[in-house]
């Protein structure tokens, strides 16, 4: 299991990524990133929402109300053209940081 | 099934945002909290443990309802472009004017350049330095309001262009007279025969060009770079790390 502080800097990324298969609203982000790292991120309502908003505000995501199939309101995020174009680099950065890790702990794959 | 809509709307009472972006936001949360009740259901819990489930989604309200208010107005107030850019540039303008004209009153004489007679040039070389403090001030400000490098570069660089418009400007039969109305003299003065403008030597207009322009805008840069390269590496660590 990651830790809290790790889990919190992997948000940003976790949420572009994930977006950048398509428009998801926020229950069903947070369940395809916890089933995509197989439980090792889970987002709840708390930290989710909040990081959404602020990061619409930033505008590397925007949402926008949808009416789902079941016929319910449900508010779509979209990546944008900056979230596309701030993805590439925090994928740089992490894997710099684990690359770094890897040779700082020497960590093999099993 | 709970009513969710109910729950977060009592404990959202308190948000302090416009009427219709907090029945927004109430309305996503609940939604996220009936899908969520409605998928554990599906997966077999009972609808009490689907419930305490939801309810464990948050542990406080209160501090939710601050993260929410904090995210949703902090970059009303000033939009992006004006604290990336604006901000950081305008005040890199003011800053070194200011210095320009703090040393040109106070400041010790300026360093002469001559190739010869009659020299070309003047440099006031503590605001040349006090220039790579203040673009590390802009490169800092920019960085920190989450600029792109681009407008972090642009708000170092953004008195440079004002800097070639009054240089050229002041080239010309307009210096004497801007001089009296400002008080302010050239950073870096061409120091030749200013009564005849037609003996301007193209040496000397580049000589001046570098001394007014490109070594004030590459004294910003060194420190503004500096500033950034330091920047982006302890944000980035920091971010990273998610402290």
């Amino acid at each position: 299991m990651i830790g809290a502080g790790i889990k919190r800097g992997t948000a940003e990324l976790a949420v572009l990524s994930v977006l950048e298969n398509g428009p998801l609203h926020g229950y069903e982000m947070a369940r395809r990133i916890e089933q995509q790292t197989k439980g090792a991120l889970r987002f709840t309502l708390a930290a989710l929402y909040p990081m959404l908003y602020r990061m619409e505000q930033r505008r590397w995501i925007r949402g926008s109300w949808e009416i789902g199939h079941n016929g319910r309101r449900r508010r779509c995020y979209r990546l944008t053209a900056a979230g596309k174009k701030k993805l590439s680099p925090l994928r740089q950065e992490w894997a710099e940081l684990f690359s770094a890790l890897r040779r700082l702990a020497k960590v093999t794959h099993a | 099934m709970p009513d969710w809509r109910k729950l977060v709307n009592e404990h959202l009472a308190a948000l302090a945002l416009e009427p219709y972006e907090r029945a927004e936001v109430v309305e996503e949360l609940a939604t996220h909290l009936d899908e969520t009740f409605l998928d554990l259901r599906r997966r077999g819990f009972s609808e009490e443990d689907a419930a305490k489930s939801c309810l464990s989604e948050v542990n406080d309200w209160s501090d939710l309802r601050r993260k929410i208010q904090s995210a949703r107005r902090k970059e009303d107030i000033m939009s992006n472009r004006i604290t990336q850019f604006w901000f950081p540039g305008i005040m890199t303008f003011v800053l070194s004017e200011a210095f320009l004209a703090l040393m040109q009153k106070f400041g010790p004489n300026p360093w002469i350049l001559a190739w010869g007679q009659p020299p070309i040039a003047m440099f006031y070389i503590p605001w040349l330095l006090s220039l790579s403090l203040i673009g590390g001030i802009a490169a800092y400000l920019s960085h920190r309001a989450g600029g792109s490098r681009r407008a972090v570069l642009s708000s170092i660089v953004f008195p440079v262009p004002p800097f070639l418009a009054m240089f050229l400007l002041l080239q010309f039969p307009f210096y004497f007279s801007f001089k009296e109305i400002a008080g302010v003299d050239f950073p870096v003065s061409l120091i030749i025969d200013w009564h005849g403008v037609h003996h301007i030597t193209a040496l000397a207009f580049l000589s001046a060009l570098l001394g007014w322009v490109l070594v004030p805008g590459a004294a910003l840069l060194v420190g503004g770079l500096l500033v950034q390269l330091f920047a982006s590496r302890r944000l980035d660590s920091r971010r990273i790390a998610g402290s």
